[in-house]
This record gives structure tokens, sequence and C-alpha cells, in this order.
């Protein structure tokens, strides 16, 4: 078994910087939890860490500042707990660029599959090129995608609504365009978001990105079905 | 009994009566301009008529008894007027002319005067009312009379056409001017039912303009102070409970931790669906808060592909209804709307039909008319279920009230689904009504700008 990774928690409630550290070490991974930006900047310091889990309603600093400070030191991957709803600081948080946000109040399992999700992609990125930063707009065979609204626009400018699932796959597709995700992958991705057995939930909503695409099911050209279990994207991706 | 052509508006029932009393005004003077002329006409015959008649009679009886029939042949002039002596007055079929007719040649007759010794004893008139013929006998001092008979104009009252064109300008213009000050004066009550309109449908409307007539700006002003007070009290209730649901999502969270340590699965799955039903209380009652004063920019969307992705998402959910739920409409159809806020007004609409009719039908009906303006886009969603009480049809989309207590308690829910939709809805420009089926179940119309 490899190291488990290490992360930073940073959150200005004791009680839900303890449980949390708790539920996450339960789960295998390491947590340093801290109460604020100044604890926060100490704690980087002194400690490697693979991702930053950060609250955006802090006293003092807020969460945002340091975000940025951050985002000038490392490369580190952000997960970022906003207020539930919370628009706008959801799109200034992903635009500066946060890997993902959790609305709070959040499900622990779901931030679980997001810590880990994201891990895995950051980890990927040594052996591909990851996205830098995360948050502006991908394009790819004139449709553009905006993660930092978790939207997508057809070659018009319509926006053509994805649910949290198909986002999420299409994402990916999009990070790995040219390269064959397994469905072990995708798999994970969908996790935690579907109550039906997930092998055909990877069909179904690769069936319905292929409609909302226009990409016709039988003889797709943009994701096409890798025989022997995966899918890839085939399109030239560029940063709008 | 209601009079049949009792205009509805203001501004209809103003110019109405105004106009009525304008045309009851510009009749009476027309008439007094008509009996005037008449008047004139007849004074100016009557006039001409006794200076002939009494030239007549004074030539009369200056002559000797011998040369009168001589005299009066020879005086006899123009086709207009005859005269004759007689022994007797004059015997016509003409009856005696009314005596206001009379009195204008009487007093006509004295104005041009005899001269005393011969002033006649008496005199006749006879003409009956119409103003076509007069026999006017005079009495002679020696007891014999001279009947002059006289063919009178018709009077023409309409003789003037200068006349009649200034009086119709005059009315056109009068009433126009009616018509025009009409509806600038009724123009504020127009104004303020429209911001009562809007003031109804959005609290955050726009002011009125308090300028125009003292009465109008004051009332405008008064209106503006009710709309900021409706709007303060609404602020407040919404900020009270949009404080309340923040401080509830710290404790919510932890307890959603500490249920992930409860070794007992169904106890702590118990645990996290109180937990995941409280939290949806909570993201209601803010959602609602927001959506007041939502701020999210206005883009182009998808609608067909829209409801498409809210039904696959209700149906991954809730599979055991997924496969009672159908989109009926175009592929794609382009709206301007505010996508995360329109996304959450219809979510709420299918989640209504699918908790209380286990499934939904969603239609999409573009306008009739594409680009007109004023054009609405129709979504129909349909359920199987019971119903809505005819009652409640409307009372469900005020906030926090539940139908039937039981049947919520079972379903969840907080009330605010509704409202919130609703809300949204309407600050785009649309609505939603609720109906019941012929055929049983529940249809939630919605109307927005196409």
């Amino acid at each position: 078994m490899d190291q488990p990774p290490h992360i930073m928690v940073v959150d200005d409630d004791r009680e839900i910087r303890d449980l949390l550290a708790k539920f996450l070490e339960k789960h295998r991974i390491r947590v340093t939890a801290v109460r604020d930006c100044r604890d926060a900047r100490r704690a980087w310091a002194n400690g490697h860490y693979q991702l930053v889990v950060l609250d955006l309603m802090l006293p003092g600093e807020p969460g945002l500042d340091f975000a940025r400070w951050l985002r000038t030191q490392s490369d580190v991957p952000i997960v970022m707990l906003t207020a539930m709803g919370e628009e706008t600081d959801r799109i200034i948080g992903l635009e500066l660029g946060a890997d993902d946000y959790v609305p709070k109040p959040f499900n622990p399992r779901e931030l679980l599959a997001r810590i880990r999700a994201v891990l895995r992609r950051a980890g990927d990125s040594t052996a591909g090129p990851r996205h830098d930063g995360g948050s502006r707009p991908l394009r790819f065979a004139g449709w553009v995608l905006e993660p930092a609204r978790r939207r997508l626009l057809n070659p018009d400018g319509v926006e053509v609504a994805l649910t949290g699932g198909e986002y999420d796959l299409l994402l990916a597709l999009v990070e790995r365009a040219n390269r064959v995700l397994t469905r072990d992958m995708l798999l994970d991705l969908l996790r935690g978001r579907q109550a039906g057995p997930f092998d055909r939930a990877i069909d179904v909503a690769i069936s319905r990105l292929r409609r909302k695409l226009e990409d016709d099911g039988r003889n797709a050209q943009l994701i096409k079905t890798v025989r022997g279990g995966g899918y890839v994207l085939a399109a030239t991706v560029e940063h709008a | 009994m209601t009079f049949r052509f009792w205009p509805r508006s203001l501004a209809a029932r103003t110019a109405f009566v105004l106009l009525i009393g304008l045309i009851v005004v510009q009749g009476a003077g027309l008439a007094i301009h008509a009996m005037d002329r008449i008047d004139v006409q007849r004074l100016a015959q009557a006039r001409n008529l006794a200076v002939r008649v009494i030239g007549l009679y004074r030539t009369v009886v200056l002559t000797t008894p011998e040369q009168r029939e001589e005299v009066v042949a020879e005086l006899h002039r123009g086709p207009d007027l005859t005269a004759e002596l007689s022994s007797q007055p004059p015997v016509t079929d003409l009856p005696e002319m009314p005596v206001p007719m009379q009195r204008l040649f009487r007093v006509s007759m004295n104005f041009v005067g005899v001269p005393g010794p011969q002033r006649w004893r008496e005199m006749q008139i006879l003409g009956g009312p119409e103003w076509r013929r007069v026999v006017v006998g005079l009495h002679l001092p020696d007891g014999e009379w001279l009947n002059v008979t006289a063919a009178l104009e018709p009077v023409r009252p309409w003789h003037s056409p200068t006349f009649l064109a200034a009086f119709l300008l005059m009315t056109v213009a009068a009433a126009g001017l009616t018509l025009w000050a009409v509806r600038r004066l009724t123009a504020p009550v127009r104004t303020l039912a429209a911001a009562a309109e809007a003031l109804g449908r959005d609290v955050n409307a726009p002011p009125l303009p308090e300028d125009g007539p003292l009465e109008v700006a004051t009332a405008a002003a008064a209106f503006n102070t009710m709309a900021a007070r409706i709007r303060r009290f609404v602020q407040d209730r919404t900020e009270l409970l949009t404080a309340i649901g923040h401080d509830l999502r710290t404790p919510i969270t932890r307890l959603k931790l500490r249920a992930e340590f409860i070794e007992d699965d169904e106890q702590r799955g118990k645990v996290l669906a109180d937990l995941e039903e409280l939290e949806t209380m909570v993201s209601a009652t803010l959602a609602f808060g927001r959506d007041a004063r939502t701020g999210e920019p206005v883009s182009a969307l998808d609608m067909a592909e829209l409801l498409r992705t809210l039904l696959d998402e209700t149906g991954d959910a809730r599979p055991e209804a997924a496969s009672r739920l159908e989109y009926e409409g175009p592929p794609h159809w382009t709206v301007r709307a505010r996508p995360l806020a329109l996304k959450r007004a219809l979510t709420n609409l299918i989640a209504n039909a699918v908790m209380y009719g286990g499934g939904a039908r969603v239609r999409l009906v573009p306008p009739a008319s594409v680009g007109a303006a004023g054009a609405m886009l129709t979504i129909e969603i349909e359920d199987d279920g019971p119903g809505i009480p005819p009652g409640e049809l409307e009372r469900v989309f005020e906030p926090f009230h539940r139908g039937e207590p039981s049947r919520n308690r079972e379903t969840g829910g907080v009330g605010l689904g509704l409202p919130i939709a609703r809300n949204i809805l309407r600050a785009h420009g649309g609505d939603v009504v609720l109906a019941n089926r012929p055929t049983g179940g529940a249809k939630a119309t919605v109307t927005l700008p196409a």
C-alpha cells in the first residue's frame, strides 16, 4: 500500500475540523486541520500537502485571499467549501483556480469522493498535461465547457444543461482529450451521484452526452467507444 | 340594469360624459342661432311689408273715394303684392295669424307711423302659422277696407355656409381637446395601476416618478412610500429567514459528520435521511430569500435540453419514477433567462409532480407566432396524482402554505417550492398557475417570454 495522501483542512469551526479530520483519517487520508488563514500559512510552510480543503467563510482574512496567495505559491489542488448556493463565491473561487467546490452543509461522503477525484486528477497530471488553473473555458469542436460556471455552451453560445454527473464526465473527457478513459475512472466520477447500478449509469450518461453534443450514437465522432471498455473524446481542446 | 353603452375605462367614461355635454351645448347653441336668424329675417320682411302697406294706405286715404279704385289698381305693384278695396274685411281661406307673428307686423306698422288724422280704426292680419302668405286688412276711416295680400319669402336659418363650417370646426376642435385632456389626465391612473400590478409581481419594481399635477404627485409619493414599507417588511422577513438558514448550516454539517461515526448502519441511514430533510428545508428557505434579489445575469439557454436534463436528473434520483417521466416538444428551443434560477423553478415544479403524481409529463409549446411582441412560451407539467382541491389552487403558492398536513408530513417539503418557482418565473416576466385536469391529476402551466 502506498503512502496515504496528506491534506490540509481550513475551517473555523473546531467541531467540524475535528470531526472531518477523524472522518477522513478513517478513510486513509492524513489530515492537518487549522482554524484560520494565519495558521494555514504557518502549516503550509511546515508541511507538504497534496490538497487543501478551504472554507471560504473564515474569521479575519477571507478564504478567497488565502486561495489567491496559495496559487502564487503552488499548484496544489484546492477544494472549496462554500456557503450553500452562493453562486458568486463559487464562481470567484473556481476562477481563482479552485479545483472543485462543495456547498455547505456538505455530505461527508460526497466531500470524500470529490477529494479523491481531485487527488486522482492531480496525480494523473504527472503523466500528462494538467489543465492549468482548472477554471479557464475549454473549447472543443466549437463547443465551450466553462468549469467556473459548470456549464456547456453550444457553437451558438447557447447554454446546454448538464446533470452533475454528465458535467463531471464531460470535464474528465475534455481534460484528457484523445486519451482513453477506462470505465473504472468514469465510474468514480459518478459514484455518489447515482442511485442506480453504476455500470448502466455510465452508458446512460454517455448516450445523453452524445445526444446533447449532437453526436450520432451509432456513428459517434466526438465521444468514441473504445473496445474493451472505455471512451475517448476525439477533438482538439484549447483554452478559450 | 346597467346602461349598455356605458364604457368601462375611466378615460372613456370621462370623455363620454364630456362629449355628451359638448353635443348638448352645441345643439342648443345651434338651435338658438337658428331661431335668432328666423326672427331677424321675419322682422326684416315685416318691416319691408309695413313700409309698403302704410305707403299704400296713406295714398288711399288721401285720395278721394272716386279715384281710389284707380289708384289702388295703379299702385298694385309687383307679383308679390296685390291690394284691393272692399266693403268688408279680407275674406280668404287663411286663418288668423298667430299672435306672436301678428305682433311683428303691428309693431312694424307702428314704427313706420301714420299721421294722426288718418289713423286706421282696425286691422286684421291673416296668414296662419306658415310663413308663406299674409293678408293685411286695414279699415279705412270711411268704413272701407284696404286688403293687401303679400307673398312671404321662406326664412332660411342655414343660409350661411361659412357659419356652418366654422361651427363644425369648433365642435371638432373642442371634441379633440376634450379627448386629449382626458387621456392626459387619466394617464397617471393607468401608471398607478401598472405600478401596483408590477409591485404585486416584484417588490423591487422601480418607484413611480413623483411629478405631474399636485394630486398625481401626492398619490405617486404615497404609493412609493407604501411600496418601500412593503419592501422593508419583506426584506426583514427574508433576512431573518436567511440568517436562520445560514446559522443552521454549521450544526447540520457537524451532525452529518457525527452520523458517519454511528456504527449501526440502519440508524446511521435514518439520521442521514433526517439531516437530508432538514437540509432541504434550510436550502429551500435560503433559495426563497435569495430569489427576491437575484443577481444572476441573463443568458441564452436551450430550454428543451434543460427540461430533458431535469427529467433525467429526477429519474436518476428516483429510478422508480423514471419510466413515467416524459418530454414532448421540439428538440431545441433557445430562450434568454437566468439559467440557475430557471432550473430551480422548473426543478421544483417537476419534483412536485413526481411527489404527488409519481411521474411527470412535460410539454414544451413554442409560441404560435415566433418573434411577435409579447409572444409567450408555454410549458405544461402534468401528473396523474390526486389533483389539488379547487380552493387550494392559488393558496399553494403562498410561502409555507402546506395543503393537508398529513399528506405533507409523509412527503416532506417546506411549502416553499411553488412560491419559489412563481417568484422566479414572475421575475422573468412569466408566471405559473396550477389547474386540475378533467381526466384527473394536476397540471402546472408555465408561461415565459419567448
